[in-house]
């Protein structure tokens, strides 16, 4: 075998960069080459320079929705495993939270936006809502499917130790449970920016939906793909961290 | 829950006489709905002792196991008697080591970590705890895998930990329920021999479940036939071989007539199971 510096994810992460850049090669040569109107598709070079030139506002509005979505996610995660653990702690409740939390996961989380704006108003707090359902409909199933896969055998050897609900609860349901716990929350990251600048396109104070907003009414398109750039690269950041946090927890896999 | 059977009470003697069994079990029933497991089990298992139980499969071992360790509750008018003392079977929880049948060990916990488990479950130091593990490690021969998880490990390693689980669990009373049946022909020799020696060792009872009659003769001092469910017992022999044994034993004349009448009360219970119905 011959030695290889790299491990897979490392590979996976080159040609993901690869390909990243491949495509701003052929978009740079594109937008040049047929000379498209801005409002089409502005050259990469115009966008990366109105980064700097928005730092500010930019970096400003990034902090605001990542604040807005991370507070919304540990709020929807904790809400999501929480409901999870009643349901497998009193299987009664299952028939009524699991059709209930289907029901309101069956609308799109965007079509309660208006609602939520009028209860919650423009501000922050209408976001962290919005993004706390959001993300406590996929917490709530991965968790639910996690805490379903604890064995019942397990739990008997347990008990013949002497060991109380609690105790079972704190090292055999919960560990059980993380690897889908963690799955889950990675899958959220993404989402959970999504609905937070959804939401600020529909009516907010700043954040980077509004920063999109903004630029569309006065027609400034290079500053809409300029806080797209900046989105897509907190989002990948979230991601980033939450799949590192997921390697470190889940070591035994 | 209001069964006619004797609560421990302040009345009955607190210590055991040495002739007193460790556990007596008088018409010991239990049914699942529709299915009755067992059916009138009578055994009693002196302290020190080494008991064997063999059976068809699903003639209620495990069952029989369940109730001992505490997990399952018998039907009214089943007699459970433990250290002296008639008692519910949930009483038992936490006073008995359980073994199960499948080894359940802790994916994200090492050996050392899955060997606490009871003591951790007792509220003991955690520290100490390691430490004794740390040593018993040899004894298993488990010495250098201390750090290594359950996924690292052979099928024989994984019982071991199991096996050395259930012995930090320091009840006077183990229960194992098959704790080779995965294992293959040789690892399984080997593991008998050094169970005995570790029994002999730390002094405990034991109550063993097997489908081998060679395993139920080699380690017991008692050997026990079950019926086909509903279970009871149909048979108890007294193994008069001497101690420590060895592995040549299985070709001594009392060895072979003793396995012999074994097998044909086993095989006799087999039929009622698999043979043609004869009601
Ligand atoms: N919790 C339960 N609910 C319903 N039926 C059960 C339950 N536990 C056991 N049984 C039934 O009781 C019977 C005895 O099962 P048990 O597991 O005790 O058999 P066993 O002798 O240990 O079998 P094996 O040798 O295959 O391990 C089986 O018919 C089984 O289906
Ligand atoms: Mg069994």
């Amino acid at each position: 075998m011959t030695y290889d510096p790299m491990s897979p994810s490392q590979h996976a992460l080159a040609r993901g960069v690869f390909g990243g850049l491949a495509l701003f090669a052929i978009w740079e040569l594109a937008a040049r080459l047929f000379d498209l109107p801005s409002y089409i598709l502005p050259a990469v070079s115009e966008i990366i320079a109105r980064f700097w030139t928005a730092r500010a506002v930019l970096g400003e509005a990034a902090a605001y929705t990542l604040g807005e979505a991370l507070a919304g996610y540990l709020l929807g995660g904790a809400i999501g495993v929480a409901l999870a653990l009643a349901v497998t702690l009193v299987p009664q409740l299952r028939k009524v939270i699991v059709p209930a939390a289907t029901a309101v996961n069956s609308v799109p989380v965007v079509a309660f936006s208006p609602l939520i704006l009028l209860w919650f108003g423009m501000g922050v707090s209408s976001k962290i809502v919005m993004v706390a359902v959001a993300v406590s409909f996929t917490m709530f199933v991965s968790a639910l499917a996690g805490f379903d896969r604890v064995d019942e055998r397990s739990v008997n050897l347990m008990r013949s130790f002497g060991a109380s609900r609690a105790a079972i609860l704190w090292k055999l349901r919960l560990p059980t449970a993380l690897p889908l716990i963690l799955s889950g929350m990675r899958l959220s990251t993404v989402r959970s920016l999504i609905v937070a600048i959804v939401t600020e396109m529909l009516g907010a104070y700043g954040g980077l939906g509004w920063v999109i907003y903004q630029a569309v009414i006065v027609i400034d398109f290079v500053q809409v793909w300029a806080a797209i750039f900046v989105a897509s690269i907190a989002s990948l950041g979230f991601f980033a961290v939450v799949s590192f946090l997921e390697r470190r927890l889940v070591f035994w896999r | 829950m209001n069964m006619p059977m004797t609560y421990p009470s302040t009345m009955e003697p607190a210590m055991t006489p040495a002739d007193e069994p460790i556990l007596d079990l008088r018409k010991l029933s239990k049914t699942f709905g529709e299915v009755q497991a067992l059916d009138g089990v009578d055994l009693t298992v002196q302290p020190g002792e080494f008991v064997t139980v063999v059976g068809p499969s699903g003639c209620g071992k495990s069952t029989l196991f369940n109730i001992v360790s505490g997990l399952e509750e018998p039907d009214n008018g089943s007699v459970l008697r433990f250290e002296g003392q008639s008692v519910h079977a949930k009483h038992l929880l936490g006073r008995v080591s359980f073994m199960p049948q499948r080894d359940l060990l802790l994916a994200w916990r090492n050996v050392i970590d899955n060997a606490i488990l009871p003591l951790e479950i007792e509220g003991a130091n955690k520290a100490e705890a390691r430490a004794e593990a740390q040593r018993m490690l040899p004894e298993f021969g488990l010495a250098g895998f201390a750090d290594k998880y359950p996924h690292e490990l052979s099928g024989g390693m994984r019982q071991r930990v199991a096996l050395m689980r259930t012995f930090m669990f320091k009840r006077d009373l183990l229960l194992l329920d098959e704790p080779f049946g995965a294992l293959d022909a040789l690892t399984r020799t080997m593991m008998q021999r050094w169970l005995l020696e570790v029994w002999q060792k730390h002094k405990r009872t034991v109550l063993f479940i097997t489908h081998d009659v060679d395993e139920a003769i080699f380690l017991g001092d008692k050997v026990l036939v079950m019926t086909a469910r509903p279970g009871a017992i149909k048979l108890a022999r007294t193994v008069d071989l001497p101690r420590p044994r060895s592995a040549d034993l299985v070709t001594s004349p009392e060895f072979i007539s003793l396995k012999r009448e074994l097998l044909d009360a086993i095989e006799e219970e087999s039929m009622k199971t698999f043979g043609p119905a004869s009601h």
